[in-house]
């Protein structure tokens, strides 16, 4: 393998592991909140990728469609989150579960009723052409996906270490009960992290869009979001990240060298083993609890 | 349930055996369906509803039960009787193959494993199409008894016996010690755990056993429908077998077959509005989780007690 192949491969890798930290990223942020873990989460993916078909085929310039899927991504999460997960927040764990499965499945048999089965494709904001890097070709989407990446989690660390709320939603996480008693309302909390993570997940969406093509089987995506989320810990930020990298990464290559069969079964049969030996993770810490 | 309701139910299922020799082709393989469901909902409910652990890869374990089984018949020409027994087993084995890592995970990690473990059977029956005949699928050799081949009819009895069976030691399986410690399990596993009990042991039990069931539902199925492809086997399916026991009611016997009886029958009564019954579907189990958590059998019972209440203040008077 020469070296430029090698730096395309990565480039590719890295693009596509923007996209599951993205997805990951998103996971993270209402469970570290609430501790409830979004399976419908994928499906907020493809809805951020429908909103910017239509949004790009009614000829709106590239700044107003990113606009309009963040804003419909916001309210989303607004009414996931007051419709559905609020009456439940109490229940058992597995109706949360099966609930935030459901709502994924309902947006997708919306989905699908409105637009159809039919793959749809969306340009991005650069076009096809690859740039020339000396000998690497350089697909500018694939450039454009990471940076918007870096930028979105350079954003959200920046707002958790100093914005005021930001701080109010990790005390929350830390301990709800003292937050509230230091008068920090969880519920506003729990609402701001599902608004965030759903305006991520559709970001995410609109990102990818044009590297896959939009179908609403998109959403399976989530189980590479979920790998690299459980790489990640879970509940750490940069966990997220450098684990979605690592799987798109990791993915790209094995599908170069090991052929298709290994590159589609790699991540769950990895999934598991960390599930089993390492279930906090790789950059998360042990959960210790009292018995 | 006392004795007198068991005769009732006894009497009814086999006037309703008789009965199915009477209507036409597409009614029975209707109910065969329909009691298949039954099958599977039984298992995931002693495993989800009864031992508190969340399953998401039940379809996969049928999936294992229905190849295992057509494979057998196909390749060694092994009669349905011996073949679909044999996919049960395997399909337990499996599950104890999943649950023994997996007896170390609770919540949503459980619920992570078997989404993987989903994935990877289904990958797996894609990728090695020159057995399993990949995403075209698997044509099952017909099922015959001493030479004839079996209509739907005859099918309809096989599935309606095994269907009984699996009720029948199900629901004392679940009054029995059994029972007890799936329920130790899920109100309190410290506590369980301080009584004595192996809370490993019993997980482990509790998957291989839902997961038998679902291997035997599964062979049914292959049985009935004549063919099998992976799409049948993905998590959509986990999703309806789920939707079942949420609707039915969760951790009782009556309510795994309510809710799949219940919703067997509704795409029937969809049918006008076919292209929306994905999304009624899921509109129904979300409304059942938020409103109606305990299921359509709790309705049903307190429906009961009123009546037996009306019955015997009208024996007052």
């Amino acid at each position: 393998m020469t070296t430029a192949l090698a730096l395309q491969l990565t480039l590719a890798g890295l693009s596509v592991g923007s996209v599951y930290a993205l997805v990951a990223l998103a996971i993270v942020l209402p469970f570290k909140a609430s501790g409830v873990l979004n399976f419908g989460q994928g499906e907020v993916v493809t809805l951020g990728a429908y909103v910017a078909l239509v949004l790009t085929q009614s000829g709106l310039p590239y700044a107003a469609v990113i606009l309009g899927v963040l804003g419909v991504g916001l309210l989303g999460g607004w009414a996931i989150e007051y419709f559905f997960i609020r009456p439940i927040i109490r229940a058992p764990e597995f109706t949360i579960v099966i609930a935030t499965f459901a709502i994924g499945l309902l947006i997708k048999a919306a989905i699908s009723l409105k637009f159809g089965d039919s793959p749809n494709s969306v340009d991005g904001p650069f076009g096809m052409e690859p740039l020339l890097l000396g000998p690497v070709r350089a697909n500018p989407t694939s450039l454009w996906i990471i940076g918007c990446t870096a930028a979105v989690t350079l954003g959200i660390v920046a707002f958790f270490k100093w914005s005021r709320l930001g701080k109010a939603m990790r005390a929350v996480s830390i301990d709800a009960q003292a937050a509230q008693l230091m008068g920090i309302r969880s519920e506003s909390v729990y609402r701001l992290a599902w608004m965030m993570s759903t305006a991520i997940g559709a970001m995410a969406g609109l990102l990818v869009a044009p590297l896959v093509g939009v179908n609403p089987e998109l959403g399976g995506l989530i189980l590479r979001g979920l790998l690299a989320a459980v790489l990640g810990g879970f509940t750490s930020v940069g966990g997220a990240l450098l684990g979605g990298l690592c799987v798109g990464l990791v993915e790209t290559f094995s599908g170069v060298w090991l052929g298709s069969t290994f590159k589609n079964l790699m991540p769950f049969v990895v999934l598991m083993v960390v599930l089993v030996f390492r279930p906090q993770g790789f950059f998360g810490v042990g959960e210790v609890k009292r018995v | 349930m006392s004795s007198s309701h068991k005769t009732i139910l006894a009497v009814g299922f086999l006037v309703l055996m008789g009965a199915a020799a009477g209507l036409g082709s597409y009614p029975v393989y209707l109910m065969s369906l329909a009691m298949i469901n039954v099958i599977a909902a039984v298992g995931l409910n002693m495993l989800t509803g009864n031992a508190g652990q969340i399953s998401l890869c039940h379809s996969s374990f049928m999936a294992i039960g229905a190849y295992t089984s057509t494979l057998i018949s196909a390749h060694w020409g092994l009669p349905f009787w011996v073949s679909i027994p044999m996919g049960t087993v395997l399909a337990g084995l499996a599950g104890g193959l999943l649950g023994a890592p997996a007896t170390r995970l609770a919540g949503i990690y459980l619920a992570l494993a078997t989404l993987g473990f989903l994935q990877i059977v289904q990958i797996t029956i894609e990728e090695l199409s020159s057995i399993t005949g990949g995403v075209r699928g698997l044509n099952v050799p017909k099922a015959s008894i001493a030479g004839t081949e079996l209509s739907d009819y005859p099918k309809f009895l096989i599935i309606g016996l095994s269907c009984a069976a699996v009720i029948w030691i199900c629901s004392n399986l679940m009054k029995s010690r059994v029972g007890r410690e799936f329920d130790a399990v899920r109100l309190s596993p410290h506590a369980a755990q301080a009584m004595g009990l192996s809370i490993s042991r019993i997980k482990l039990s509790a998957f291989m056993l839902s997961a038998a069931l679902a291997g035997l539902a599964g062979g049914l199925q292959a049985l009935l429908v004549g063919f099998i492809d992976p799409v049948e086997f993905g998590v959509s399916a986990s999703l309806r077998h789920i939707t079942f026991i949420v609707v039915g009611g969760m951790g009782s016997m009556g309510g795994s077959v309510l809710g799949a009886l219940v919703l067997s029958a509704l795409p029937e009564f969809l049918r006008p509005v076919k292209e929306y019954s994905d999304l009624i579907y899921v509109a129904i189990l979300l409304a059942f989780l938020i409103f109606l958590p305990r299921g359509l059998i709790t309705l049903l019972t307190s429906l009961m007690n009123r009546v037996r209440g009306i019955g015997r203040a009208a024996g007052r008077t």
